[in-house]
């Protein structure tokens, strides 16, 4: 029978994540780690569309601004408590994934990846314009911080707020290793490498990109709203590229198909957007160099390099 | 049951102004290996993939078990035990050979992400029964000690014994075979031969669509013959082998009177 394997390299993983805060002086080092958090949210999140089932979505940060909508607007016009916009953003984002998945997941490669650009932008144009429900471009401000229910708490600042996102980071990695362990998730990765044969061995390769499609724009939906009571003003700038390609650098230079890949790729792409910070627009020029050379030299990605660091051990693993 | 496992009748398929397939009706038998044979442009592979669920017919009909099944997506199919394989190779190129053969046991199990986040005793169980399944068959196939391979890395003989393993470990009633021995040697031909009938031997029916003569003839139990869309000789491999319109098809119009 198999035991329950908990891997070293996770576990320092983890303990690094726990105790980095403890060495970050200042706020703005603060700062910058529960972005970091933020962004790696989303980067897992992409990861099961782009990593495990092979699609490119170029609307997910439609999705991020779904949830961060959903919450803020929940929080500010209807005064709802913070750990109720947390179940509904997901929720929402998830409703829309389930309908946008629907109706585009039968098309796949680069017209899929059009598509969900579309989807993306007609979701942009709507909180953009339709000014009485969203505040147009003005967007939504003045959301209020997390509150612990009971103790009356408020959850602010950086070092706190570090942990809630952690918390939720952990959750969903850990949800992304147990998806790669399981029967789902194989069924994920045979759609990935080979539609056909996956179908001729009974599996319903839509009804598994829909699954899988689902289950990210509510992850990222969770971001949304963590990202909205954390920045307590959100724009409709959210739904577009600006965010958008971010999430596929962090993906693809950290490593797509991996857990820890688009941490560690999330975690590369707000240390360099700082080093690079006073090179202002020439810092896009940058990222997308590094993206290239990542695709061209580093199909793996980042973690790819791992394998060679820890010496054989990257060799095939064995069962119990 | 007197029903066979599988009833082909009037099954026609047209493209645009092609008939691919005009009217063809046979059956395969529990435990038979049959063979689908004819001169290219005959219509095998486009039988063979409304056989498989990936193509509809235009008419005609199709029982699985006794079970109409026109129409049905081939996922289901699969599901209902009919595994096949593709005219050419067609595996999961970038995972292991023990990966890919485990993703031929998906219709059977029933645990998924959930079981695996909660690590159930179900999931565990399942589990080890996969690993038990994928190393059996890759033994049944002489794969085992390829097991960690990288599958697109594996030799073209290897590579075809997996693409039948990927299929077996779905335990099927009904096997589909496309032109297995495609671009074997002698050797590999002659060893997919023994293969084949040691499936049937586990009581698994093969309808196997083949250009490989030797293959054909050293295994079949009954050979269908196509040609233009039309079935034009059944039987045995030996009737088969000296009908005269089967002869000429393959020989040459003037071979008749020769």
């Amino acid at each position: 029978m198999r035991r329950f394997v908990f891997p070293r390299a996770a576990a320092a993983g983890v303990a690094m994540l726990l105790l980095v805060p403890l060495a970050a002086v200042g706020s703005y080092f603060q700062h910058l780690l529960v972005m970091w958090m933020l962004f790696a949210l989303m980067a897992v999140s992409l990861n099961i569309i782009v990593g495990y089932l092979g699609e490119l979505s170029f609307g997910h940060a439609a999705f991020f601004g779904l949830g961060a909508y959903t919450s803020g607007m929940l929080t500010v016009f209807g005064g709802v408590p913070f750990w109720l916009c947390l179940i509904a953003a997901p929720l929402v984002s998830g409703a829309f994934g389930l309908a946008i998945g629907y109706a585009s997941l039968r098309i796949k490669g680069p017209q899929f990846a059009i598509l969900t650009l579309g989807f993306g932008a007609i979701l942009h144009s709507v909180f953009l314009n339709w000014v009485d429900f969203t505040n147009g471009p003005l967007g939504i401000t003045k959301i209020s911080p997390p509150r612990i229910p009971l103790l009356g708490l408020e959850i602010s600042g950086g070092i706190p707020y570090y942990y809630l996102v952690l918390f939720f980071l952990l959750v969903s990695a850990y949800l992304c290793r147990s998806l790669m362990r399981s029967r789902t998730g194989r069924a994920f990765i045979a759609v990935r490498e080979n539609d056909m044969l996956a179908t001729s061995l009974g599996i319903d390769v839509f009804r598994y990109k829909l699954l899988g499609f689902v289950a990210a724009t509510m992850m990222v939906g969770v971001a949304g709203c963590l990202y909205a009571h954390y920045l307590k003003v959100i724009t409709p700038g959210l739904f577009t590229l600006h965010y958008m390609a971010p999430m596929v650098i962090m993906v693809i230079i950290g490593g797509k198909g991996t857990v820890t890949g688009p941490i560690v790729g999330s975690l590369v792409y707000v240390a360099l957007l700082e080093v690079l910070r006073a090179s202002g627009s020439m810092r896009m020029l940058v990222f997308a160099v590094l993206l290239t050379l990542s695709v061209i030299f580093l199909p793996g990605g980042l973690v790819s390099l791992l394998p060679f660091w820890r010496g054989q051990r990257g060799g095939a693993r064995q069962h119990d | 049951m007197t029903e066979p496992l599988l009833q082909v009748n009037g099954l026609t398929r047209v493209f645009g102004g092609l008939v691919a397939a005009d009217a063809v009706d046979f059956s395969v038998l529990d435990g038979e290996v049959v063979g689908l044979i004819g001169p290219n442009g005959a219509g095998k592979t486009t039988v063979f993939n409304m056989i498989a669920g990936s193509l509809a017919p235009t008419s005609g009909s199709l029982r699985f078990r006794g079970e109409d099944y026109v129409g049905t997506p081939a996922h289901r199919m699969a599901q209902r035990g009919i595994a096949r394989t593709f005219q050419i190779t067609s595996l999961f190129p970038t995972l292991s050979v023990l990966d890919n053969v485990k993703l031929g046991t998906h219709r059977h199990k029933k645990t998924g992400w959930w079981g695996a986040t909660v690590f159930s005793a179900a999931y565990r169980r399942e589990e080890q029964e996969v690993d038990d399944k994928a190393n059996a068959v890759l033994g049944f196939l002489g794969l085992s000690d390829k097991g960690a391979r990288i599958a697109q890395n594996l030799a073209y003989g290897d590579q075809r014994r997996l693409e039948i393993a990927i299929a077996l470990a779905a335990e099927p009633v009904l096997l589909l075979l496309d032109e297995p021995a495609a671009g074997m040697n002698p050797d590999e031909a002659r060893r997919l031969t023994e293969t084949i009938g040691r499936i049937r031997d586990t009581g698994v029916s093969v309808l196997l669509v083949e250009h490989h003569m030797r293959v054909v003839m050293g295994i079949c139990d009954r050979i269908i013959v196509l040609n233009q869309g039309n079935k034009i000789a059944e039987g045995t491999p030996a009737v088969v082998a000296n009908d005269p319109t089967v002869v000429s098809v393959y020989l040459g119009r003037g071979a008749t009177g020769a």
